[in-house]
């Protein structure tokens, strides 16, 4: 089909036309002669091979000083202030700013500790918001004061290369403290500032090799180009730096002349974030699928996994930083790496009413609980740690619009992912029967554990772990009971109840209680060991613990490759197998979704490609999609037929070798 | 009697030698010390950190003391290689042919990333920069890494010679020329406009976020450059270099312990060298005078 369409271009127009089917015709064809032909320049200049896992973000690596300063004003700007977080940035901070000279040093801390001291138990809004500008606008002064320091030291000592590069690449580094904002609002003034860079490390002159080669340093332009950095930072952030009354805290360059405030600044996650999935990946197991049901006509499934994977449900910031319910729950499964400054408590947790994600529905405490897996969610309502909806609907639809700032989700669209997240299995489990014992093939430990998992307990006024923990009820009894585990509102009150989670599948989702407290299934052992006073000896601890991951594994927990373009490919393909329900019914905003999801999926995927030469394969699907959605922006949907159709084409014929 | 002490004595002489020699050489391989000299692209401390099972799997494999040191610069590794501070060191193609000329210094592995043991300079451009070729780079400006880099600097510089576009300098072809100081920098300095073109190495394209990546293309590649390669020094012994290179190959086939091959650069695995491997750097390091 595309060779023909090859075949029948005549115009040579390359313009993406989407205004008719036509059009779009002479658009493709065009583009797909563009596409090999850039393979072509592929295999001429051999372009870069990507190494294996490509699409995974590396963590930015930062100066210890712009670490904090960028994690603190990330924290400052929330509801409540993680104050905690924000005195041990203080102290980095601090520590780094030990190179200036004591009297400096010394009213830095001043200012910081007079701050500090007027934070208070129970501070209304305005104190709190005075309270973090006032920090903000002392570190921020303090990183530019430094960052200059460092220029100057590197300009004084230029006869020495080690000691002026290793100033200039502190200074450099420092100067990611307020790039981000600069880049945004001043594009001018972070070029200014860019070329200036490039300036003073060729100016730096080279020490040459094994006393050949060496470069003389150039002082006059290394000092021309030195100044304007230190004049950029001085008028912006140094000296009486002020954030005006109710802004967010940034470095925003206000005393720039090219500074623009009307532009968008994306929102960027503080350091120490982290929003990459795990690999390998946890092994999804959907029921239809393991019955052998055709994908393609589990249409409404289809929607409910692409909405699932697509951050165009959620609001802002979510979406702009293209997080989605698989980013925490991936391929249904626990994200333990998932973390974010002063959101988290530790890797795999997140306050999800919290102000940064959806203000609107902050409960104004930090309260952030350990990500829950999903397989089987089905079986395990209530749902949320305090089974705080009888409902899955009820509970998804929260997610999305309070959690994270979603709009009213469509009717169909909630349909999807219901059904979607029905089909979640628990891992099959050899050592169990269908009443949830022991089966033969469990070790001797576990099947001592198993006893001890069904003693009554004085301690738990006669019941037993299994009380709660129903075997034969997928170790679920449906209920919300408190174990004292949850820091209550008052001595009395009774808000610390939480929904009783399964043990199926629970030696996977490390770590463990409402809020990751716990690191290992043998800690819990001990825990309500000694809360409860069960009593048990050390052999006894360690067959329970045997008992529980026994309960708690399964066969395949993890994909055996770490190469998922593939079957990400193969899901999109999925994706759109709801293409025809949706445009008979007239969901053109879903589909416009769908479409959505697929290019910016190609995208995040397909660095991961192993024949590069193919790359422009993946770019064509991709701008496919992409001219599908502009196609329903403006009412074009017999454009939207015919790209659906190509995008089906170009997977049918290259899937083979995307992989 | 007197003869029988005398036969006796003959007898036992050589064997007294033998013994102590033979204690000699096992005190000689228990004290052996391996010193190996790391290079730090970025943290040392968190370097000679990261480095720390895979000499504990060389002191393990070699059955000898082994020592670590961390350079932030190749002259270090040299000096050290020179003065016998250090045995076997880190270092890139082209370091390796200067430090082969000056000190002595021979290749014994060099790095596989990919599935190769070589790798290739490119010169990326902005895609929406509208250049295509190498010759539309004339009077533009250019970010390379460093004065003294193999693929951040010669093999860049010689991929416009072989066009024909400029000599040994590439001052005249240019506008201005600039040294990032690093690949991230220099890649990004393309990313960002502050530039035109960055001649590179090919791994420099992954320092840029995936979305950003889109955003830039190569337009010229260079020809294969040896990939780095750990190079011992002059006069270290071949029983040394061939159980060190046993143990640096056995890593890529060791399902157990290949997984400390992350720790060493993220390389795929080791490949033996030698100096010939290494000629036609030798031959560009004469043609743009980094070896005179």
């Amino acid at each position: 089909m595309l060779k023909k369409n090859l075949l029948n271009n005549e115009t040579g127009s390359g313009k993406t036309a989407v205004s008719n089917g036509v059009g779009y015709k002479t658009g493709l064809c065009c583009r797909l002669i563009a596409a090999l032909n850039y393979a072509f320049w592929i295999a001429v200049f051999g372009i870069v091979n990507a190494p294996l896992l490509a699409h995974i973000v590396p963590s930015e690596t930062y100066h210890p000083v712009t670490e904090s300063y960028r994690r603190m004003s990330f924290v400052l700007n929330l509801n409540p202030v993680p104050w905690e977080l924000v005195k041990s940035d203080i102290e980095n901070l601090t520590a780094g700013f030990e190179e200036f000279d004591a009297e400096r040093t010394a009213q830095i801390k001043d200012s910081f500790r007079e701050a500090l001291a007027e934070l208070g138990e129970e501070m209304g809004p305005e104190e709190r918001k005075r309270i973090a500008r006032n920090i903000f606008e002392i570190s921020t002064p303090a990183v530019a004061d430094l960052l200059i320091e460092q220029l100057e030291r590197s300009n004084n000592s230029l006869n020495d290369y080690r000691a002026a590069q290793a100033s200039l690449d502190s200074a450099r580094q420092l100067w990611a403290s307020f790039h981000h904002e600069v880049r945004y609002t001043d594009p001018p003034g972070f070029k200014k500032i860019g070329m200036a860079w490039l300036e003073l490390s060729t100016s730096l002159g080279s020490p040459g090799f094994l006393n050949d080669r060496a470069v003389p340093p150039e002082p006059e332009r290394f000092l021309t180009n030195m100044s304007i950095i230190r004049d950029y930072v001085a008028a912006n952030y140094c000296g009486e730096f002020q954030v005006p009354q109710d802004s967010r805290l940034e470095p925003l360059p206000r005393a720039s002349v090219t500074y623009d405030g009307s532009r968008t600044i994306p929102t960027k996650l503080p350091p120490g974030s982290e929003i990459n999935k795990q690999l390998p990946r946890p092994r999804q197991i959907l029921n239809m699928a393991e019955r052998g049901v055709d994908e393609g006509e589990t249409v409404l499934i289809a929607l409910g996994d692409m909405a699932f994977d697509s951050p165009f449900i959620l609001g802002h910031p979510a979406r702009s930083l293209l997080i989605s319910c698989n980013t925490c729950h991936n391929k249904s499964i626990t994200n333990p790496k998932f973390s974010i400054p002063g959101l988290s408590t530790r890797a795999g947790g997140l306050d999800v009413s919290n102000s940064f994600f959806a203000s609107h529905a902050n409960n104004g405490h930090f309260d952030p609980l350990d990500i829950p897996d999903l397989r089987g969610i089905r079986f395990t309502a209530p749902y949320g740690r305090n089974g705080r909806f009888d409902s899955l609907r009820e509970f998804v639809r929260n997610v999305i619009v309070n959690e994270f700032n979603g709009s009213e989700p469509d009717p169909v669209l909630m349909d999807g992912i219901i059904a979607y997240m029905l089909e979640f299995d628990f891992l099959a489990n050899p050592n169990l029967n269908l009443d949830g014992s022991l089966t033969d093939l469990a070790s001797e430990e576990a099947r001592r554990g198993e006893e001890l998992f069904h003693r009554p307990y004085r301690g738990m006024n006669g019941r037993s772990c299994a009380t709660c923990h129903v075997p034969s009820a997928n170790f679920v009894d449906h209920k919300r009971h408190d174990l004292g585990t949850m820091m209550r509102s008052s001595t009395f009150s009774r808000d610390g109840s939480l929904d009783t989670p399964t043990l199926l599948g629970i030696k996977y989702s490390a770590p463990y209680f409402h809020d990751g407290r716990l690191p290992t299934i043998q800690a819990v052992s001990v825990w309500f060991n000694e809360n409860f006073d069960l009593g048990l000896t050390e052999r006894e601890l360690g067959d329970l613990t045997t008992y529980v991951e026994t309960v708690g594994s399964g066969i395949a927990a993890y994909e055996d490759t770490l190469q998922t373009l593939e079957s990400e490919l193969e899901e999109f393909s999925f994706f759109l197998s709801a293409y025809e329900f949706l445009k008979q019914n007239g969901k053109w905003e879903l589909i416009d979704i769908t479409l959505q999801t697929i290019t910016h999926e190609i995208h995040a995927h397909k660095w991961d490609l192993q024949d590069p030469q193919y790359m422009s394969i993946l770019n064509l699907m991709a701008e496919t999609t992409e001219d599908a959605s502009e196609a329903i922006a403006i009412d074009n949907f017999e454009t939207v037929d015919v790209l659906v159709a190509e995008y089906r084409a170009l997977y049918a014929e290259y899937a083979d070798r995307l992989y | 009697m007197k003869n029988r002490k005398l036969l006796l004595g003959i007898w036992l002489l050589p064997l007294a030698l033998i013994m102590t020699e033979k204690h000699n050489l096992a005190a000689a391989e228990s004290n052996a010390e391996l010193r190996i000299a790391f290079i730090a692209y970025q943290n040392p401390d968190q370097l000679l950190e990261n480095v720390k099972p895979v000499v504990g799997y060389l002191k393990h494999r070699l059955g000898m003391e082994i020592k670590e040191y961390v350079a932030t610069d190749y002259s270090s590794i040299v000096e050290a290689l020179r003065n016998k501070t250090a045995d076997v060191g880190f270092m890139g193609p082209l370091q390796y042919v200067m430090a082969h000329r000056q000190a002595g210094a021979i290749p014994i592995l060099g790095e596989i990333y990919n599935g190769k043991a070589t790798y290739v300079s490119q010169i990326f451009v902005r895609k929406d920069s509208g250049l295509k070729k190498l010759e539309d780079l004339r009077n533009k400006n250019i970010a390379f890494v460093d004065p003294i880099s193999s693929s951040g600097y010669m093999y860049p510089l010689d991929i416009f010679r072989s066009k024909g576009l400029t000599d040994k300098s590439a001052e005249k072809f240019f506008n201005r020329v600039y040294f990032a100081g690093g690949d991230e920098q220099a890649i990004r300095a393309v990313y960002n406009g502050f530039v035109d073109a960055a001649g590179i190495g090919q791994y420099s394209f992954n320092l840029l976020r995936s979305e950003e990546r889109d955003e830039v293309v190569a337009i010229g590649t260079s020809r294969p450059i040896p990939s780095h390669c750990l190079v011992a020094r002059k006069g270290l012994s071949k029983k040394t270099v061939e159980k060190l290179q046993e143990a640096f190959l056995n890593l890529s086939n060791d399902d157990e312990n290949s997984y400390l091959l992350k720790y060493l650069y993220s390389v795929d695995g080791y490949v033996k060298v030698t100096h010939e491997n290494y000629l036609e750097v030798e031959e560009l390091g004469k043609r743009y005078d980094f070896i005179r």
